[in-house]
């Protein structure tokens, strides 16, 4: 809530402050959200603990094409269970087929990043949510249209009552209850988390073993210095933005200027949010543009250095790596691939709010 | 009132032509060589290679099994390219003095450079400064042109498969510009860039011939990767035809 809203309410009567403080702030059984292998604690905001009922609904929510203007498109249509919850597209495609610029990213483990999208345009799982509702080359539903559609849907009435009490459907309480859903989109265990943090040396292959020590050797692969792995868990990325020089005309200017929209600054033009590489296997095409087909062409083009630019993160330059030690780092993040978390696909029909089991 | 729309419409008249004159100040014009083809001469020749022919080196493309994929034959690294009877191809040879000061349109159409089986063509190539140099990728993998210059301004880029092509300029004369792909270690190119447009690059038959020169005394040079540079002096008469021969000694 915002401090002006605060205020507000403060201001002007008991009841309504009663309201504008509880209304939105979810009821029912916590779900306590346990962090596989490999993974850092999961957390949430304190007006917002997940809820058996607000994860169940946010699960509905997040494939209902209901949320948009025409009825196509649904936020799983770009988050694909079946792609890693991303897009094989290169960029997404919203209603009527209009295209974006940007390749969608994976949510499995958002909940970990502390900025959303890639120029960190969101602060939250929560902000991020109403964007691509009303984003016209999306869902292209203004929030208003959206509240009223579904507070005409006697189901999700039931459903957000169950969630969050008595009152009607608001953004913020559909913004809670995706961002609920998606915390629990949580994916670890994968064949490096047994091999490093649970020491099955079994558990990865002798290439994708190679691949790791190049990954981490900043003479070699210098991959680790933004795609950060702990001791205890392995995020694989910094949260911070780099220019590390993708996405360049044929003039060699920048077609997206990335983290400089948002913060003016000129060292940020070009920079975008390191991604996470978990099931990176899975989320092809690579980097915000899409323009990278396969797990090589990312090899490669690190090997060259990227592209000049005067704003070149110092970190990136040509690497010398033979063929082998190039195939080594492809192997390695191919055993980046985790399992999908429990009760993450569709819901099926009649759904309970009691119960997460598929 | 009708007179005097009469006369404002004659001063606007009046005014129209001077205010066109100091659109284009004289002083930024640039004049452009004009060369009279009914007196221009050429200067042809050979360039020979008088020594042992190395033998050929075969690239090996294992490092990136995609590119070795591309070929079912062996690619050969000629550095070297003579033939038999000692004609020495892929020799840059262009007007290094004699021109000084004289403006040369640029040529609409671009110089072109591709990426082709993981391999650079053509290998060597001339460019006027100013003109477009297009760099395309036709290859199923990522490439990255990164010109290595002493004089121009160095700039290293990706071009992963199917992106567009990549246009650019070199701004300064320079030969050679040597072009590598940091990618594939074996990929090599150069680019002689050069302020006019009589350059050639010599034919598998070790010919070259720079066309309608205007008459004067020039200074030639031919450059070989290798073998490095030689020069000749040559006095162009009107209308006149020369032949100059560049032999390069090998061991
Ligand atoms: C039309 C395709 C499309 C739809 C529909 C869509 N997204 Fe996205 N999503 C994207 C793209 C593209 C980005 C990256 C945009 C950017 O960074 O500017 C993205 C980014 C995100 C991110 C940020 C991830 C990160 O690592 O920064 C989250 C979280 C997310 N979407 C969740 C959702 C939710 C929830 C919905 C439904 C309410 C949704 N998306 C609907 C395409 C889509
Ligand atoms: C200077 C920090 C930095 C270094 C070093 C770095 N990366 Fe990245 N990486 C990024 C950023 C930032 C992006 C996103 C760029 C974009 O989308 O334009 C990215 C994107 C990627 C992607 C695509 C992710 C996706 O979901 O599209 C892969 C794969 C990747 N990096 C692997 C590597 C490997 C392998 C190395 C080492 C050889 C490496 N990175 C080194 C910062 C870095």
């Amino acid at each position: 809530m915002t401090p002006t809203k605060q205020f507000l309410c403060f201001g002007i009567a008991t009841a309504l402050l009663f309201s504008c403080g509880r209304s939105n702030q979810p009821l029912g059984t916590v779900l306590r959200i346990e962090a596989p292998l490999g993974l850092p604690a999961a957390t949430a905001p304190t007006d917002n603990p997940p809820t058996v009922e607000t994860v169940a609904l946010g699960r509905k929510l997040f494939y209902d094409k209901k949320l948009s203007a025409d009825g196509t498109v649904a936020c799983a249509s770009c988050h694909s269970p079946e792609a890693g919850f991303a897009d094989p597209r290169r960029v997404s495609a919203g209603i009527g087929g209009k295209l974006g610029t940007r390749n969608s990213p994976t949510v499995l483990n958002a909940a970990y990043s502390p900025v959303q999208f890639f120029d960190g345009r969101a602060k939250t799982l929560e902000e991020q949510a109403g964007g691509p509702i009303a984003n016209p080359v999306e869902m292209n539903l203004p929030h208003e249209a959206c509240v009223t559609k579904l507070n005409a849907d006697a189901e999700y009435t039931k459903l957000f009552q169950a969630a969050f009490g008595p009152g009607v459907i608001t953004m913020t309480k559909l913004e809670r209850a995706i961002a609920s859903f998606e915390r629990t989109l949580l994916s670890g265990n994968s064949a490096f988390d047994r091999y490093f943090f649970g020491g099955d040396l079994t558990a990865m292959s002798p290439a994708a073993i190679r691949g790791l020590e190049l990954f981490n050797n900043t003479k070699k692969g210098n991959c680790a210095v933004c795609h950060r792995i702990g001791a205890q868990n392995a995020p694989f990325t910094d949260g911070k933005f780099h220019n590390i020089g993708v996405g360049f005309d044929s003039d060699g200017e920048l077609t997206d200027l990335g983290r400089y929209a948002q913060t003016k600054d000129e060292r940020d033009k070009g920079a975008f949010k390191t991604p996470t590489l978990r099931n990176i296997a899975q989320t092809a095409p690579y980097m915000h543009d899409g323009r990278q087909k396969t797990l090589k062409d990312v090899v490669d083009f690190y090997v060259g250095g990227g592209t000049s630019n005067p704003q070149l993160d110092a970190e990136i330059k040509e690497l010398k790596l033979t063929g082998q030690e190039r195939a080594d780092l492809v192997a390695f993040m191919e055993s980046l691939t985790g399992e999908a978390p429990p009760n993450s696909g569709p819901p099926t029909a009649g759904l309970q709010t009691s119960g997460l089991q598929k | 009132m009708r007179q005097l729309l009469v006369a404002v419409f004659l001063l606007s008249a009046c005014t129209s032509n001077p205010e066109k004159k100091l659109a284009t100040p004289s002083t930024t014009e640039i004049v452009y060589a004009e060369v009279d083809p009914t007196i221009s001469g050429i200067i042809s020749g050979t360039v020979m290679f008088n020594g042992k022919t190395p033998p050929r080196k075969k690239v090996d493309m294992d490092e990136d099994p995609q590119c070795a994929k591309l070929h079912k034959q062996a690619v050969y690294n000629d550095s070297i390219a003579a033939n038999g009877k000692g004609n020495l191809a892929n020799v840059f040879v262009y007007v290094k003095h004699g021109l000084e000061g004289k403006n040369f349109r640029l040529p609409a159409d671009a110089v072109t450079m591709v990426q082709k089986g993981c391999w650079f063509e053509p290998r060597i190539q001339g460019i006027q400064t100013g003109q477009k140099f297009q760099v395309i990728n036709s290859d199923p993998v990522t490439h990255n042109v990164h010109p290595r210059p002493k004089i121009n301004r160095e700039w290293n880029q990706s071009q992963e498969s199917g992106a567009v092509p990549l246009i650019r300029r070199f701004s300064k004369p320079e030969v050679m510009v040597r072009v590598k792909c940091n990618i594939h270690g074996w990929m090599k190119a150069w680019v002689g860039v050069v302020e006019n447009p009589y350059y050639a690059v010599t034919t598998a038959d070790g010919n070259f011939e720079l066309k309608n020169l205007p008459p004067g005394k020039y200074t030639i040079e031919a450059w070989q990767e290798e073998l490095g540079v030689q020069e000749q002096e040559v006095v162009v008469p009107p209308s006149g035809k020369q032949t100059l021969q560049f032999t390069f000694k090998g061991e």
